[in-house]
């Protein structure tokens, strides 16, 4: 490391209106080396990436590759350049074929027309290589629409790839990639850091970091903290660094505020209750629901009660979620809900019939961005409150809007601004808030405190337990295990459309679901994979950060 | 994410569904061709000989031109309501300079391709540029090329050069009339922009514009460009338009707009953009004049004619929508790309 | 503070923007022309510019119910429902409100089949609602016989035309009245806040218990009635009918809605807007043909149909 270094940017500052994203940050990587970049939501760490990559102009600082002067307007530049970005969002035309997709805006031509050969010559050592992420085939003739998420992921990274790059910006690449993906991934950086190209890793998951990384640069508050070298690094003093706060070590107890979470707010003190009577008659019953997915999945949920849905990422929870609520395919089975058959057939009957719905993608699912607060608050009840069922009262609509504001703890400027203008948690607490004048009986909730961040998502957590308080049976899918942990009374782990385990009162804790999704699937795993060596102690696709700055 | 997707080809294995969705939209319309084109040649006397086909053609090229225009633009995004109105300016003027002289015809036909491609560029600019709603927008230009269209013409009429006219009414080789040779030309000329890197560029704009932009793909070059052509080869519908009738006429604009979408949903390009063809809309617009055609010779009155005709149509763009409409097409999100 | 805020907000409100832009015209046009300035003059433009803010109701229901909705099959709308209502009217008071009916329900037949084919064969609003002009076009020439007959009944001229006070004609105040109902239609009842939940965001509307294709299809209904009455409107004024008589209003509607802010994508704006975008386009050509100059598209009748495609 006594060589210059390949990448330098110093004294990076860029501003939002009035936010700070970046307030004179350096940075400094090697060729050769896999860098990790780490921070908390808002740290800067996306932001300082999109200044690398031209999506994002600085305000003051200098970026020089390689010893040159870099000034990228645009992705164009930053090609020309030879860096290559994994985007987060994906880039990828959906229509086009993978292999066009690879090639696109780099298109081979011979006098004037595409070079189809050239084209293949430049991807297919790539695809080839990343084959048994595609489970074993090599796609090149498949269109990006037909492939499923991690696929399209894998995708991305080869396109990065083929454009040759001596800087890959891998953002959050392994959110979406089952764990077969992620090692090949692996593999493939081990090659290029052999080959001398710099890799710029950004993810949320520290074993990750340990398993690939050679050094990581942490950041917050907009600049950056400290570079360490991983290897000497203990997992304790990342997290101290990242938090500024000396850490207490990992703790999986329900009532134990883990260590990342301690940032702002206390967790969830309302629940001094543990799930309701257990004698009391189920409110919610679901005997061998089949549909999308699903193959015969039983639950049986209290009135109060708050029961998670665990175990590896699209495993069915989702899906059995939307096949309660009248949104997704529905074979068999039945629901009662306090005793009686229920069948939804669409998410209206459902909401009659006393289910809601709280997804975590907000932007797409949970709420109307451009309309706003008072609208989106007022949408799912907004019949109820109509004179006639048609004509409606500006004063009891601000009423019941102000009330559920007031109960969700959500700020705001005025009820007739956009529900955009909000931050990311008080949006969540809208999708969550606009429920409460329908009075449900059961809560359904997808991943509801995806990309908040932990002050947010503790008071979100508040307002799960008050639901359930209310006599409400609450449903909680989620990724994250340590929040199972946090805000769930039982909770179910399935696999593969069924519920395989349940896992409750001492026996709650993080390692617990971690072993119980792994140990279903152990034996799955080494049959698809032959005996590939398990390097991650994480099997599991965390959901992505949103957003960042 | 997938909760209000339908389940429909989602079992079938990839390649298999890669296959099926390609390749659909060309089975639809070629159904229709070969429907229409069986049912003419039992109702329509004289389809087949040498007199009927030349005059089929000379119908169908200038309907196809155009929507080979209006495909272009399509395909990368965009839509031209003054598509219509462009034919009818490049066309005016070109018939004005011609005055019926054959020695003046490179000269009026160079102009009138000029214009086209002046007011693309413009349609482009204002789209591209401004970021005005391309329907909004190249509705106000169309008004402004239709004015400027009647002050250069302000009526019917003007003297085409016989050469032009004689050219278009040729048959070569007993079977094949002039305007069914440049149908074919208008064809490998779209197959090979369709080969090239910009042909790609322009599905990869239209498919995913974002995409398109980080994958270093000019994203704002590639739609003026694909205005600019549209407008240049609308001009040569003008030109078609001129030889089949004999006279201009600065009336037509807002008709052919609205045939040259027509005939471009029915031959399978998606109207927002990134999917289809040239090959598609030029069936299509050969299936409409068919259609056409086909309820004046099937006996139907007079006055039921143009009823039957627009059922007809909805008939084929619902069956074309139906063939075509994939799972995630009525579910999306709000938005989009724009 | 606040008010440089409100101070901003408002010269970023393209109702605002366009309300300014109609007036800058208006000025320019009454220095150019005198005439302009004259109320005799000021009520004319208004009363043409009544037809179109009435046929563009419905379209501001389409625009803001989103997914790529717009009904280009207005213009046809109002054309069937006039000839319609003139020959059930035929010039006599009898069965007025019957021949209203009729007319109404024709073109509100249009508006269930523009509906249907977007929500159930998935068919592009845009080229739904253009290839219903053809069909349209077909059944009037099909009922006609390509000569309309009768007339407005002198009721509904009177209606129309009818001066009130200081020469203003009742089309104004009829123009005033549905104004009132379709603003409170989206502003103060659930259906109005649907339709904008639906038009920002159908997934979310779906999720949040609404039923995303009853409301789309209400709009394409409802754009359909709206629109038959613009042509009883047109009707009453003009007294006699002619197989185009709405076909300018198919873009010009489109080009209201728009420019009074109301974007394409769906989920934003409203009917005020569409008010002065109906003036603006209005004054415009009225500024152009005193000029003499385009005479383009709106305010001409083409002499030939538009029924054709080719």
């Amino acid at each position: 490391m006594d060589s210059p270094p390949f990448l330098r940017m110093s004294g990076v500052r860029k501003r939002y209106g009035g936010v700070t994203a970046l307030d004179g940050a350096d940075f400094e990587a090697h060729a050769g080396t896999v860098h990790a970049v780490l921070g908390p939501n808002g740290s800067g760490k996306s932001t300082l990436l999109k200044v690398l990559t031209g999506v994002v102009g600085p305000d003051a600082g200098q970026v020089r590759l390689d010893g040159a002067p870099l000034r990228p307007r645009g992705p164009r530049d930053t090609l020309a350049a030879g860096i290559s970005s994994v985007y987060q969002e994906l880039s990828l035309v959906e229509d086009f074929t993978v292999l066009d997709n690879l090639v696109l805006g780099v298109e081979p031509s011979r006098f004037g027309l595409r070079d189809r050969r050239a084209a293949l010559a430049r991807s297919l050592p790539w695809l080839e290589r990343f084959a048994p992420a595609f489970g074993g085939r090599v796609p090149v003739r498949e269109r990006v629409s037909d492939l499923d998420p991690g696929e399209r992921q894998v995708v991305e990274v080869c396109k990065a790839l083929v454009r040759d790059p001596r800087v890959l910006v891998l953002d959050e690449a392994t959110a979406s990639l089952r764990r077969g993906q992620v090692e090949v991934l692996f593999e493939v950086v081990d090659e290029l850091r052999a080959r001398g190209v710099l890799v710029l890793f950004i993810t949320h998951r520290l074993a990750e970091i340990y398993a690939v990384c050679d050094r990581a640069t942490v950041m917050r508050n907009g600049t950056d903290v400290a570079t360490v070298t991983v290897a000497g690094t203990p997992e304790a003093e990342l997290l101290e660094l990242m938090s500024g706060r000396p850490s207490a070590g990992t703790s999986g107890s329900r009532r134990t505020a883990p260590v990342a979470e301690t940032d702002t707010a206390p967790t969830a003190p309302a629940r001094t209750d543990p799930g309701a009577d257990p004698a009391a008659p189920p409110r919610l019953e679901v005997r061998d629901l089949t549909g999308d997915r699903l193959h015969g999945v039983s639950l049986h949920v209290r009135a109060g009660e708050v029961l998670g849905l665990g175990g590896l990422q699209g495993q069915g929870q989702s899906e059995l979620m939307a096949a309660l609520f009248g949104a997704g395919r529905r074979t068999g089975g039945t629901v009662l809900l306090d005793g009686a058959p229920v069948r939804p057939r669409s998410p209206k009957q459902a909401v009659r019939a006393g289910f809601c719905y709280v997804p975590g993608n907000r932007g797409v699912q949970g709420l109307a961005l451009g309309r706003p607060i008072l609208e989106n608050l007022a949408l799912p009840s907004v019949g109820r409150r109509a004179l006639l069922g048609v004509g409606l009262s500006r004063r009891r609509e601000v009423a019941a809007a102000r009330a559920v504001a007031e109960r969700v703890n959500t700020r705001y400027g005025s009820l007739d601004d956009p529900v955009s203008t909000l931050s990311g948690g008080n949006q969540q607490k809208i999708v969550v808030g606009k429920w409460f004048p329908t009075e449900p009986a059961v809560v359904l909730m997808d991943d509801p405190a995806k990309g908040i961040d932990v002050g947010a998502k503790a008071e979100m957590f508040d307002v799960v337990a008050e639901l359930a308080a209310s006599g409400a049976a609450v449903l909680v899918g989620s990724s994250d295990d340590r929040e199972l942990v946090e805000v769930c009374d039982r909770v179910l782990v399935m696999f593969e459309g069924r519920v395989v385990d349940e896992v409750s009162g001492d026996r709650l804790t993080e390692d617990t679901l971690i072993a119980s999704a792994m140990h279903v699937t152990g034996a799955d795993v080494a049959a698809a994979h032959e005996g590939h060596p398990t390097r991650l102690p994480d099997p599991e696709p965390r959901h992505a950060e949103e957003g960042g700055a | 994410m997938n909760l209000l997707r339908g389940t429909g080809t989602r079992d079938l294995p990839g390649p298999v569904r890669s296959l099926l969705s390609v390749h659909m939209p060309a089975l639809a319309v070629g159904l229709l061709l070969l429907v229409t084109v069986t049912a003419s040649a039992i109702l329509q006397p004289g389809f087949f000989s040498p007199y009927g086909l030349s005059a089929s053609f000379a119908t169908f090229l200038p309907l196809a031109t155009i929507a080979a225009a209006q495909t272009i633009i399509v395909l990368g995004g965009g839509i031209d309501l003054s598509i219509g109105t462009i034919v009818t300016l490049s066309s005016a003027v070109s018939v004005v300079l011609m005055q019926g002289d054959d020695a003046r015809l490179p000269l009026a036909l160079a102009a009138g391709l000029a214009t086209g491609a002046a007011c693309g560029l413009f349609n482009g600019l204002v789209v591209a540029v401004l970021r005005l709603q391309p329907i909004v927008a190249t509705f106000a230009t169309s008004s402004v090329f239709g004015g400027v269209a009647l002050l250069v013409l302000p009526t019917p009429g003007g003297e085409v050069s016989p050469v032009l006219t004689g050219t278009y009414r040729m048959v070569l080789a007993m079977y094949v009339p002039i305007p069914a040779v440049l149908l074919v030309v208008l064809f490998l000329s779209w197959r090979l922009l369709r080969g090239s890197r910009y042909g790609q560029h322009l599905y990869a704009v239209g498919g995913n514009a974002e995409a398109a932009y980080t994958s270093s793909v000019p994203v704002s070059r590639v739609r003026v460009l694909s205005y600019t052509l549209g407008g240049a080869v609308a001009s040569l519908a003008g030109v078609a338009l001129l030889a089949d009738a004999g006279a201009g006429d600065p009336t037509l604009g807002t008709e052919l707009t609205l045939g040259s979408i027509a005939a471009l949903v029915i031959g399978g390009t998606r109207l927002r953009g990134g999917s289809g063809g040239v090959g598609g809309a030029l069936v299509g617009a050969v299936v409409l004049s068919l259609i056409q055609g086909l309820v004046f010779f099937a006996g139907v009155p007079t006055n039921a004619r143009e009823f039957v005709y627009g059922c007809v149509i909805i008939a084929a763009i619902a069956l074309a929508g139906l063939l075509t409409a994939r799972d995630g097409s009525a579910s999306g999100a709000s938005g989009g790309t724009r | 503070m606040t008010t440089t805020l409100t101070a901003r907000r408002l010269t970023r409100d393209p109702v605002v923007i366009s309300g300014v832009v109609t007036l800058l015209l208006w000025v320019v046009a009454s220095l150019y022309s005198p005439a302009f300035a004259t109320w005799g003059h000021i009520v004319t433009t208004l009363t043409v510019a009544s037809f179109l803010g009435v046929i563009a109701i419905g379209q501001t229901l389409v625009i803001i119910a989103g997914g790529e909705g717009i009904d280009l099959s207005v213009g046809s709308a109002a054309t069937l429902s006039a000839i319609v209502a003139s020959r059930f009217m035929d010039g006599s008071d009898d069965g007025f409100l019957f021949a209203v009916l009729v007319a109404l329900g024709s073109a509100c037949v249009i508006g269930v089949v523009n509906g249907i084919g977007v929500l159930l064969f998935r068919v592009p609003p845009l080229v739904m609602t253009l290839g219903m002009i053809a069909v349209v076009a077909g059944f009037i020439r099909l009922y006609t016989g390509g000569r309309p007959e009768g007339s407005a009944a002198p009721l509904l001229n009177q209606l129309v035309t009818g001066d009130t006070v200081f020469g203003v004609p009742g089309v104004l105040w009829l123009w005033l009245a549905l104004s009132v109902v379709v603003i409170w239609l989206l502003r103060r009842t659930s259906f109005g806040w649907r339709l904008y939940a639906v038009g920002a965001n159908r997934t979310t509307a779906h999720l949040s218990g609404v039923n995303p294709s009853a409301v789309r299809f209400s709009a394409y209904v409802l754009s359909s009635l709206f629109a038959g009455v613009g042509g009883l409107l047109l009707l009453g004024y003009s007294q006699n009918v002619y197989t185009n008589l709405g076909a300018d209003y198919m873009l010009n509607s489109v080009a209201a809605v728009v420019i009074g802010g109301t974007a394409l994508i769906g989920g934003v704006g409203g009917y005020l807007g569409t008010i002065v975008g109906a003036v603006l386009l209005t004054v415009l050509s009225a500024l152009l043909r005193t000029m003499q100059i385009g005479g383009g598209e709106w305010g001409t009748h083409r002499a030939r149909s538009s029924s054709a495609w080719s």
